[in-house]
């Protein structure tokens, strides 16, 4: 049975360096697939899809709100050529209702050990409209080495320079952070994989750099200690969210690799600038996360924030705006107070602003996300910092030993495409 | 990161329900009689409720409920509860809201929210 897998496109933001990452839901997806069925993917960030190849069954899998949308036209266009379609991934639990609408079926929650039983449906004709396994997590144990084999590696590069492959060590959350749905979409219980099926993935990915995309390592000491530790002897380098800020787990993890780290600052304390200073002492890197407009915010509070940014010796910063998605505190405050205007799910791209404010217009907190970006990359642009990180972790591969020159076969393309050298900025689709 | 331990002050059952996608969830009930209505009173429980929010399950929660505890839809107050958790966010402060809503088909629908004073919700309970 051939099923073709794929990975719709969105609209990327306007004024940022796009790096297209290899998806990781798709492939983790895949790898729960029997045997007996062919994959073939394709992820239209950067491939088109061909409507017309040979296939008997069609997935789609959505991580992103705007990426339901396009789902929705191509599971149209594959339906209307008669083929069956299935929709799963995080969007499609937060956006399930619309996304039966132009499914054949729709997959909720996580896919280990069920996929069996969906394709023996499938076989037989008895697909079902809803496999329904929202908060029945399986066994975190079942969680297998992800399908990395379906990538198209040479689309995932840039000038010859590979992509970071994504990785994933837990699954769940015991934090109910006010913008985020993750405990709503992988359960309230921080849910961390054995070390030794965590160990024998990574030993797998053919690639020294990862960005180990889980929620929040911080939940638990102990298992962050375990990880990192057996984490040492496989010389990657890698990116994470937020690691624990104890001296014990700081060091285990820049011995294991740590590159650079996603910490949110959501204020200007003493606390963030000695957070960021603890980052650096320990060779780990710190790119700023910055949540614009929530209701705690005035203009002057980001104006000053911005300010604050260039004073901590970030290595580089990321602006959102709040986007109030389903099954999110936020959505609901703003939903119970009728702020949310706009509910087209294309803008849900964390640089729109889709609701109201508290204490500016709409436009003006839009004028002081545009305002952020400006200021931050004025003196030095986002691929000149990116650049410094690079050079950073190039220098340590080169002390351990696992540094790979770029491919300069590849050198003119990226991500698939030739490179206009007359273009100072990478900008793609 | 901060424990969000909700209070139990204003609930005195925890209600089982089914929330979107009939995902187990729960919440905190408390149910009070002020002469010909009935308060209901139902309390998110953040992390030690593992399904939908309240107010995501909005109507469906107050039918359910009141099944539950056989009262009639239309001769209720009901109340939504957004605890304190002891963030230092403010987002997670104390917020109760009084639901109005329409019946059609035995459903709850067209909610509105009111936000109450601490006044209101003394006097409510």
């Amino acid at each position: 049975m051939k099923f073709k897998l794929i990975y719709p496109k969105w609209k990327k933001l306007p004024g940022q360096t796009t790096f297209n990452l290899p998806p990781h839901g798709p492939v983790v997806f895949a790898a729960c697939l029997p045997e007996r069925v062919d994959v073939s993917f394709t992820d239209e960030n950067v491939e088109d899809i061909d409507f017309e190849e040979d296939c008997d069954f069609v997935g789609i899998s959505m991580m992103l709100s705007t990426q339901v949308k396009r789902g929705w036209a191509i599971a149209d266009e594959f339906r209307r050529r008669g083929k069956q379609v299935m929709f799963g991934g995080i969007s499609t639990m937060l956006h399930a209702e619309e996304t039966l609408q132009h499914a054949d079926s729709i997959f909720l929650g996580e896919a280990e050990g069920r996929m069996e039983q969906v394709i023996a449906d499938w076989e037989k004709g008895q697909l079902k409209k809803v496999y329904n396994y929202m908060g029945k997590q399986p066994d975190i144990a079942l969680v297998g080495p992800a399908r990395r084999d379906l990538y198209k590696r040479e689309l995932y590069n840039h000038k010859g320079v590979q992509m970071v492959d994504l990785f994933h060590a837990s699954r769940g959350c015991k934090f109910s952070c006010y913008p985020c749905a993750v405990s709503y979409l992988g359960g309230r219980c921080f849910r961390p994989r054995p070390i030794e099926k965590a160990i024998e993935e990574l030993e797998t990915i053919d690639n020294n750099r990862l960005f180990i995309v889980d929620n929040s390592l911080a939940q638990s000491t102990q298992w962050e200690l375990d990880l990192f530790k057996e984490m040492i002897p496989l010389k990657k380098k890698w990116i994470s969210h937020t690691i624990e800020d104890k001296p014990e787990v700081l060091d285990l993890a820049a011995q294991a690799g740590a590159w650079y780290v996603y910490q949110a600052v959501y204020d200007t304390s003493d606390y963030i600038r000695e957070r960021v200073k603890r980052y650096h002492d320990y060779g780990i890197g710190v790119e700023g996360t910055i949540l614009l407009g929530l209701d705690n915010q005035t203009e002057d509070d980001i104006l000053r924030l911005i300010d604050f940014l260039l004073s901590i010796d970030l290595d580089l910063a990321e602006f959102t705006v709040l986007a109030p998605f389903p099954h999110t505190k936020a959505y609901d405050d703003l939903m119970r107070q009728g702020r949310i205007f706009d509910h087209d799910w294309d803008h849900y791209n964390a640089g729109q602003v889709v609701y109201q404010p508290k204490n500016m217009s709409p436009e003006r907190l839009q004028e002081l996300y545009e305002y952020a970006w400006k200021s931050f990359y004025h003196d030095e642009t986002q691929e000149e910092k990116m650049f410094k990180l690079f050079t950073k972790v190039m220098l340590r591969e080169m002390e351990d030993g696992t540094y790979r020159p770029r491919d300069r076969k590849l050198a003119n393309k990226s991500f698939g495409k030739d490179v206009d050298r007359s273009a100072s900025k990478v900008n793609l689709r | 990161m901060f424990d969000m331990k909700v209070n139990d002050k204003y609930f005195d059952e925890i209600f089982d329900f089914a929330g979107q996608w009939e995902m187990p969830s729960k919440c905190g009930l408390k149910i009070v009689k002020r002469g010909d209505k009935t308060v209901v009173l139902a309390t998110e429980l953040y992390q030690d409720n593992p399904g939908s929010s309240i107010t995501y399950a909005g109507g469906s929660l107050i039918k359910q409920i009141c099944e539950a505890k056989k009262l009639d839809l239309r001769n209720i107050i009901y109340v939504e509860c957004n605890p304190d958790t002891n963030s230092k966010l403010s987002f997670y402060d104390e917020e109760m809201f009084r639901v109005d809503f329409e019946v059609e088909n035995e459903m709850p629908t067209n909610l509105k929210y009111t936000q109450l004073t601490k006044e209101e919700i003394e006097s409510i309970l």
